[in-house]
């Protein structure tokens, strides 16, 4: 299994913490407010056609609304495959900053 | 409440859906409208529209990076299903590939040699405005020649404004040019006025282009002979020994000329030399050697300056062609057109031919159809198995674009395969088609990127009209009627097939009968009886003053050498050129001059050519008068005079108009037997042979046939001491006889070539159609065999449809070749006919090859087990 990217990480949480309410915009802006900028359109879907085709996620096709004008949501759920990983990069990270203390770079 | 709508950007919103091509794209365009809207709300519509595109700005980078790179990996894809299909049909595939491989093999070939061919003389700068001055000389017959009054550039120049500058030339000629001790014999030594580099480009290395030429005895070479004589000397002021007659100083260094030029020279000399020794002068009109270029003034017009020149002649010489009889018709030829419009006689070069251009381009296009026949008949014919997969097709939804777009990409796929492989042909038969055309073509893209562009065009021409007929075909199918087995699939498109097969073997026909014919006709040539013997005669022309001089005593030291039979000499040698003058046989008024060939020779000539003297006698030196009153003429001109017994007959010669003198008479001692002078395109012309040892360049040397190699050994090295300072220059009369029938021998070794091509692409079109028929028709073999039909009876049956349209084809061919090769003979004087055994030929020639193709199937097929054929079902 490879080791997630970064923003696959940060989506892959996102996603597992929006729960029912993963879909593009819900997505983009929680990723925004984690990352303290404006997170792209065009980086989240890359990012996520490449989650999707390495199986780390779900896409089911949603309802829409009159300011969608038709055009259906894509919620995300996070796959078993996608908790395993998002476990590992969890376990790596912890391994990483272990015994660091939280003053170490003041 | 009701809210107003805000729409979002439409451009920003078209941008996006075309360029995120993801699955998601309408969940991408989706979640911009939401938000869009959302921060309407909050911020106002003129922010939100910024807000969009300030997205879709942002994110585009990474759509289309993205976008780009899916595209990439489904062109892979597609790629290796394509590839996959051309393994899985291994023989299918290859006579496609190879097919079309060398039908553009072919059709790259003659389009570098079409458009070199057009390129010639472009490189001059100022090409459009150039032109050279050409004549019609009448005098009882027409002369049509570049060659022209001597007088006639200068005093155009004079004359009219619109000529700016006008330079003569004498044409690249054979010099033996002497260095310290370096001695070559250059072929291409030319003369000009220093104006030819004010009309011609050719950029100088150094010297000074406005000067170069102006003195006598001045010289300008190219780079090429400047490193050849003096390597890393600089040549500029060194002296060169022409002929070890002359020294000339060199001026001036230009670039190599490019061979698509329609005179070439390695060396230049001054014009200003023959003028200076008598030999010329910028007044003298009756005098026909120089070739006259012209360069005019940009709003010059040719047509109009055409149309001024006869009362511009008549001024000057208007009089004196009044008293001679005679007239002179004065025309401009364009420069671009020189090379492929010309047809005078004695031109600077041997020019190409338009004709020939039409006709190979027309060839190369055929075998190119040929190919792009087979495809189409192979694709169509492959239908019955690829019905089903297009009814599948259909069945899971594919929309017949798509399918169409399959087929035509799948097809463009092939014909870049073949252009591939046709670029590889290329390469390695340019060296063989070189030689074939005597060119120097390469495959430079550097150089010529537009040749790349052209063939890159060609495959995708090609790939979408093979494949557009199969595409449309293919996708027409009816997906119900096609699983049924409804659709008996071969026979809709059978007629169509079978036309096309009967196309490209009509084609191959009337090739193979256009080579044989001109291949006969070759041999006609090369084989008819000149009217003297032209084999074991070596010829050295040109000998200098000392040696003409001392030709008697030559002679006999040549007579003495080991296998020499007999020594004669004359001024023109046959196959080089010919003399024309006009002479007033007695008994015909004196305004009707009469145009005859004629010729110099010694006692000698006659009898050591071969030629033969029906009545009188050959010249002699027992007769005194011989030299100066006695003359033979042949068979064609007794005939035109009407002289039934010519011996005694006289010729008148008047004094020159406006001076005093006696009428002289010259008479006729000997009828010699009509002999070719030129090649067999012309006809004979009545010709006159004079017996004067002052005007005899060329010594004819009749060599025993056996151990030539040995006397020329003799003759060499008795000549290097005859004439030291001049390297041995000699050619065999009969190579220089047989290679006026060069442009011949192209055209019967080009088509040769084509026509097996186009035979050999046509063969696999068939073998490829009958192994599918064989493949059809299984079954139904089968069942015939186990109801006791034979193995011939099944092979006839089965090759019997092929070799009907192989007979067809040969209906139609017969006429169209009759009718072209009929067309072409006519350009020879002296023909041979068209044997209808030619016809017989070609068609069993095609027919057998057809039956072998298809027979090996048909064979294959018959001789199966029908126990194999019937097992399945």
């Amino acid at each position: 299994m490879k080791e997630l990217t970064k923003i696959e990480e940060i989506l892959l949480l996102a996603i597992w913490r929006l729960k029912e309410d993963a879909y593009g915009v819900k997505i983009r802006k929680y990723v925004s407010q984690i990352i303290d900028k404006d997170f792209t359109y065009g980086n989240l879907y890359s990012a996520l056609s490449q989650l999707s085709k390495k199986k780390y996620v779900r896409k089911t096709i949603g309802e829409t609304t009159p300011d969608r004008r038709g055009r259906r949501k894509i919620y995300y759920t996070v796959s078993p495959e996608g908790v395993k990983a998002l476990k590992t990069a969890r376990e790596m990270n912890e391994k990483m900053w272990e015994g660091v203390s939280d003053y170490a770079f003041d | 409440m009701k809210r107003r709508r805000y729409h979002p950007p439409r451009i920003a919103g078209w941008i996006l859906k075309n360029t995120a091509r993801y699955e998601e794209n309408f969940a991408i365009i989706g979640d911009f409208d939401e938000e869009f809207h959302e921060v309407v709300r909050e911020k106002g519509a003129s922010f939100a529209r910024l807000w969009y595109w300030r997205h879709c700005v942002r994110s585009l980078p990474i759509f289309i990076k993205d976008s780009v790179y899916w595209s990439f990996i489904m062109f892979r894809n597609y790629l290796k299903i394509a590839f996959r299909s051309i393994k899985k049909h291994k023989g299918y595939s290859f006579i496609n590939i190879s097919g079309l491989a060398i039908g553009m093999a072919v059709c790259i070939l003659i389009l570098m040699w079409v458009l070199n061919e057009l390129s010639y003389d472009k490189f001059h700068e100022k090409a459009d405005r150039i032109c050279r001055v050409t004549m019609d000389l009448e005098v009882g017959s027409t002369l049509h020649t570049p060659v022209t009054l001597t007088a006639v550039g200068p005093a155009l120049v004079r004359d009219f404004p619109e000529v700016i500058y006008s330079t003569r030339m004498l044409p690249p000629n054979r010099v033996a040019v002497k260095y310290e001790d370096k001695l070559f014999q250059e072929a291409r030594v030319g003369y000009a006025e220093n104006a030819v580099f004010d009309i011609f480009t050719f950029p100088f290395v150094s010297g000074d282009p406005k000067t170069a030429l102006e003195a006598p005895y001045t010289v300008v070479i190219t780079e090429s002979m400047a490193e050849k004589y003096f390597g890393g000397e600089d040549p500029l002021g060194k002296i060169l020994r022409f002929n070890n007659e002359r020294d000339f100083s060199v001026t001036g260094i230009v670039k190599d000329i490019p061979s698509n030029s329609h005179f070439r020279f390695n060396m230049l000399c001054s014009f200003q030399t023959f003028i200076k020794e008598g030999d010329a002068s910028d007044d003298q009109w009756f005098d026909v050697r120089f070739y006259t270029y012209l360069l005019l003034d940009e709003n010059a017009d040719v047509k109009k300056l055409e149309q001024k020149l006869p009362d511009f002649l008549d001024k000057y010489v208007g009089e004196a062609l009044k008293a001679s009889g005679g007239s002179i018709q004065l025309s401009l030829q364009p420069l671009k057109r020189i090379h492929l419009y010309s047809d005078f006689e004695r031109d600077m070069s041997a020019n190409s031919d338009i004709t020939y251009v039409y006709l190979f381009s027309g060839i190369a296009l055929f075998v190119l159809l040929i190919a792009g026949i087979n495809f189409i008949n192979l694709s169509t014919a492959r239908s019955a198995t690829r019905a089903q997969e297009v009814g599948m097709r259909k069945t899971l939804g594919a929309v017949r674009s798509r399918l169409i777009g399959q087929f035509l990409g799948e097809s463009l796929i092939y014909s870049f395969l073949s252009m591939v492989l046709a670029l590889v042909l290329l390469k390695l038969s340019l060296p063989l088609f070189n030689s074939l055309i005597g060119r120097e073509l390469s495959m430079n893209f550097i150089q010529t990127p537009w040749l790349l562009v052209a063939i890159l065009g060609m495959a995708i021409v090609v790939g979408f009209f093979a494949g557009s007929y199969p595409a449309f075909f293919l996708s027409s199918f009816q997906p119900v009627r096609v699983l049924k087995g409804l659709l008996k699939v071969g026979a809709s498109n059978s007629r169509f097939r079978r036309i096309l097969v009967v196309l490209q073997f009509a084609i191959s026909i009337a090739l193979i009968i256009g080579t044989l014919i001109v291949y006969k006709q070759i041999l006609f040539m090369k084989n008819t009886k000149l009217g003297f013997n032209k084999e074991h005669v070596v010829v050295i022309p040109r000998m200098n003053d000392a040696i003409r001089k001392s030709y008697h005593s030559i002679r006999g030291e040549l007579l003495n050498l080991q296998g020499v039979i007999d020594v004669g000499a004359s001024d023109l040698v046959p196959s080089r050129g010919h003399l024309i003058g006009s002479f007033l046989p007695e008994g015909f008024p004196d305004d009707q001059r009469q145009t005859m060939d004629y010729m110099n020779v010694d006692t000698h000539y006659i009898p050591a050519m071969g030629m033969e003297i029906i009545a009188g006698r050959n010249f002699s030196e027992d007769f005194a008068t011989d030299q100066d009153d006695s003359v033979l003429i042949n068979e064609t001109a007794a005939k035109k005079f009407g002289w039934e017994d010519p011996v005694g007959k006289r010729f008148v010669f008047r004094p020159p108009p406006g001076r005093e003198g006696e009428t002289t008479y010259v008479s006729v001692i000997g009828l010699i037997k009509d002999f070719h002078l030129q090649s067999l395109r012309e006809r004979i012309n009545p010709l006159v042979i004079f017996y004067d040892y002052d005007n005899l360049f060329s010594v004819s040397i009749r060599l025993a046939p056996d151990n030539i190699t040995n006397t020329m050994e003799l003759l060499k090295k008795k000549w290097g001491e005859l004439d030291p300072n001049r390297p041995f220059n000699y050619f065999f009369l009969d190579d220089a006889y047989d290679s006026q029938y060069r442009t011949e021998e192209r055209l019967k070794n080009i088509t040769f070539y084509f026509s097996f091509l186009a035979i050999f692409i046509g063969c696999l079109g068939l073998f490829g159609m009958a192994s599918f028929t064989a493949e059809q028709r299984t079954k139904e073999i089968g069942i015939r065999k186990v109801l006791g039909a034979s193995v011939p009876g099944l092979v006839r049956l089965l090759a019997k449809e092929f070799i009907i349209l192989v007979v067809v084809a040969n209906l139609i061919a017969w006429p169209v070749a009759y009718w072209a090769m009929n067309r072409w003979l006519q350009s020879f004087a002296y023909r041979t006919g068209i044997n209808p055994l030619i016809f017989v030929i070609s068609a069993v020639l095609a027919l057998s090859i057809a039956l072998f193709t298809v027979s090996y199937q048909a064979i294959r097929i018959a001789l199966s087990n029908p126990v194999d054929a019937l097992r399945y079902e």
